[in-house]
């Protein structure tokens, strides 16, 4: 198992379960989390090529742990504004926010 | 891969980062005094604070060396060349005339106030970061700054119910399209071994001759064309802008129609160099990494730009429709990248700067009609040239440039635009933009027409305040003046490339 | 940072990606076989009677979602963010000998910035929890 196409064989796969979830979920905090799923497939990636490409250099380590970060900012404010949605609309189903069209 | 110009020192490179120094400083000043002494909460207070940031920012520009396009510092991940030196007081402005406009126009609450400076000036940080990144890792943290918060500007009315749904669509699309173009990013780093943008582009041309690797560029490539057709509001990644234009406070509808638009296209030159074309001391250039790049972009740009104006037609609120309008430009600004020339670089640097001053100003003129009693939807305009002349004088001369007719500077852009397809020889895309031309002459005069033809519903004088007049001033002379003396501003942008 | 892929060919052929694609492809075919087994086989009769949940015999009453109350949203937000900041401090603290005194200015900036941002969630009253908060 320990090569480099195991982890961009599963990188893969994270991320393209993502991209299904974004585009097949109807709750917000369902598409929120695949859209998590997304970063982390870019993460293993990160790590998998930095370990096995370019082991000297820790920038991909580094990168990963930014991308922690930002997705950790990302989520907060994703949720902080669907929570304010929801006080609205009573409801987290995206295809209740329909007010803007046209 | 260390340049000859390598700045090795950390210490004298963050003198190079001064804008963004103080930009952070303003922000956490002014975070202090909005939450520590609430009695101080006024407005002005919070609009001096901010608008001193940003020109502060812009003060250590002229303290520093020369630019030079491989003078790179903090370790490699910035460089300071022509773009970055020019982009920094454009972003500036940026952000002085929302804050103006977001001040003249009231229609952020006391109470949120504070913060919408304090997004504001954290954007154009993130925008000012963005432009100067030569680095993988610095431009997808500038580009998620610069994201990230703007989802919250969008949002910042949230008791509001389209500002909220705005704010939703916008994060998620957001957040998705920038998770694809980290995709790609990984992809790239995975090819280059390095996330240097100098590394990256010499990895890049060397893979696209082998079989085996170009698969993976072009995939790599496809992923962060998502991230960056987002941003500037194209074809496949359009459908967002509207909504969010129209849901947005206007003086933020502004700011996003530009401030994240211009970093993108500038972030597609930065990217120009290392994924599309070489030759880079050449005026000729030619594609690399085995699709055909340029048929590719130029489709997207004649779809983007026709999509924009059709749509567009049939609108009747004026964001909606300025918001359909900014879509057309982006394809317009897309020739620009197309032509692959150094002539077509600087045609998106010009008509940048020149879009900045009409699409601003327009907006504005929407904001302060909506904020002195009237409404965002066209029949509140039916008449308004006798009720208000002086404002609709006024957004009459920014639709006229953003058609793109003679005397205004809109019209300088677009020739140049124009020239730099047509000396590529790509004249098919030029005839459909001057046919886009045609169709947008159609709903840009409609408002016109509703403005000064047509019989007004109410007699009303519309008061607009003096600060608003002055505002609007500062935006005209720009648009006219470059419109006649473009000079200037063309010899510094074609010093750029 | 030098690459480092020069002579690398993506093969097609790699052992442990194909054993771990049999065993994925087996896992997936059997958990497929056995819910299709499950809902071809079993037999479905719904009445409201057999929805309705399950209580020790008693008839429940009222919805079983209760809503989180907001600020357990607010707490939660606040924990998401300030726990993944610690990852950049735990980073600097690994490496403390290397970085030196601007090391440690900058984590000290960091750490400054970070408690301005509690000092601002406080004051508008983001901790508040419990009856004597203020309804919105």
């Amino acid at each position: 198992m320990n090569s480099l196409y195991t982890y961009l064989f599963l990188a893969a796969l994270l991320f393209s379960l993502g991209i299904f979830g974004v585009f097949q979920r109807r709750s917000l905090i369902g598409m929120l989390i695949a859209i998590e799923l997304m970063l982390n497939g870019a993460s293993i990636n990160f790590m998998a090529f930095n370990r096995f490409l370019a082991p000297d250099p820790i920038v991909g380590q580094i990168y990963t742990l930014f991308i922690m970060g930002i997705a950790a900012a990302e989520a907060a404010i994703a949720l902080s504004i669907i929570v304010a949605v929801f006080r609205r609309l009573r409801s987290i189903n995206i295809e209740r926010a329909q007010e803007l069209r046209g | 891969m260390i340049p000859e110009n390598f700045i090795q020192s950390n210490l004298q490179g963050i003198s190079f980062i001064g804008p963004e120094l103080i930009l952070t400083l303003a922000i956490l000043l002014i975070l202090l005094v909005g939450v520590l002494l609430p009695y101080w909460r006024h407005r002005i207070l919070f609009t001096i604070l901010a608008v001193a940031g940003l020109a502060g920012s812009v003060l250590p520009l002229w303290k520093l060396p020369q630019p030079a396009p491989d003078l790179t510092y903090l370790s490699n991940l910035f460089v300071w060349d022509w773009l970055t030196f020019l982009s920094k007081p454009f972003f500036a402005v940026v952000g002085v005339l929302t804050i103006l406009l977001t001040q003249v126009t009231g229609e952020i609450d006391n109470s949120e106030y504070s913060e919408c400076t304090i997004l504001v000036l954290a954007v154009t940080m993130g925008m000012m970061l963005l432009v100067a990144s030569t680095d993988l890792l610095m431009i997808y943290l500038a580009f998620e700054t610069m994201g990230i918060l703007s989802y919250l500007l969008v949002g910042i009315r949230a008791r509001d119910e389209r500002s909220g749904e705005a704010a939703l669509k916008y994060v998620l699309y957001g957040a998705f399209t920038s998770g694809t173009m980290l995709f790609g990013f990984s992809l790239l780093f995975g090819l280059a071994g390095s996330t240097d943008l100098l590394a990256i582009s010499q990895k890049v041309a060397f893979a696209s001759q082998h079989p085996q690797d170009r698969l993976l560029l072009i995939v790599a490539i496809l992923f962060f064309l998502a991230g960056l057709l987002f941003k500037t509001a194209s074809f496949p990644f359009h459908f967002w802008c509207p909504d969010v234009y129209e849901g947005a406070p206007t003086p933020i509808t502004a700011f996003l129609s530009v401030g994240p638009k211009a970093a993108g296209f500038v972030l597609f030159i930065r990217l120009f160099y290392p994924l599309f074309a070489t030759g880079h001391d050449a005026t000729i250039y030619e594609a690399v990494s085995g699709l055909d790049w340029p048929s590719i972009l130029a489709l997207v740009s004649a779809i983007t730009m026709t999509l924009g104006n059709l749509a567009a037609i049939h609108q009747n609120n004026l964001k909606r429709l300025l918001a359909y309008s900014s879509i057309a430009h982006a394809g317009y600004l897309l020739m620009g990248i197309v032509s692959l020339s150094d002539l077509g670089l600087r045609s998106v640097v010009f008509y940048l700067v020149v879009y900045l001053f009409m699409n601003v100003g327009a907006f504005a003129v929407v904001a302060m009609v909506a904020s002195a009693g009237g409404s965002e939807e066209i029949d509140s305009y039916r008449g308004l040239g006798a009720r208000a002349p002086y404002v609709c004088v006024a957004m009459a001369i920014f639709l006229f440039s953003l058609i793109g007719l003679p005397p205004f500077a809109g019209f300088v852009g677009k020739v140049y635009l124009f020239a730099a397809v047509i000396y590529k020889k790509i004249y098919w895309l030029a005839v459909v933009a001057a046919l886009n031309t045609v169709i947008s002459l159609y709903y840009y005069l409609r408002i016109v027409k509703a403005m000064f033809l047509e019989k007004p519903t109410e007699t009303i004088q519309i008061q607009v305040p003096l600060s608003s007049r002055v505002l609007l001033l500062a935006l005209l002379v720009p648009t006219l003046g470059l419109g006649i003396y473009w000079q200037p501003l063309a010899r510094v942008v074609s010093g750029m490339f | 940072m030098q690459p480092i892929l020069d002579g690398l060919t993506l093969s097609p052929w790699e052992p442990g990606l194909f054993s771990l694609a049999i065993y994925g492809l087996m896992v997936l075919g059997l958990v497929s076989l056995l819910l299709f087994f499950a809902s071809w086989l079993g037999e479905k009769k719904s009445n409201p009677e057999k929805l309705r949940p399950y209580e020790s015999g008693i008839i429940p009453t009222g919805s079983a979602r209760l809503r989180y109350p907001v600020p357990f949203f607010l707490v939660a937000i606040f924990f998401l963010i300030f726990d993944v900041e610690a990852a950049y401090i735990f980073s600097w603290a690994i490496s403390y000998d290397s970085l030196g005194w601007a090391g440690w200015l900058q984590i000290s900036f960091f750490i400054f910035v970070l408690l301005l941002g509690l000092l601002y969630i406080w004051k508008k009253g983001g901790l508040e929890w419990g009856p004597t908060s203020k309804q919105d």
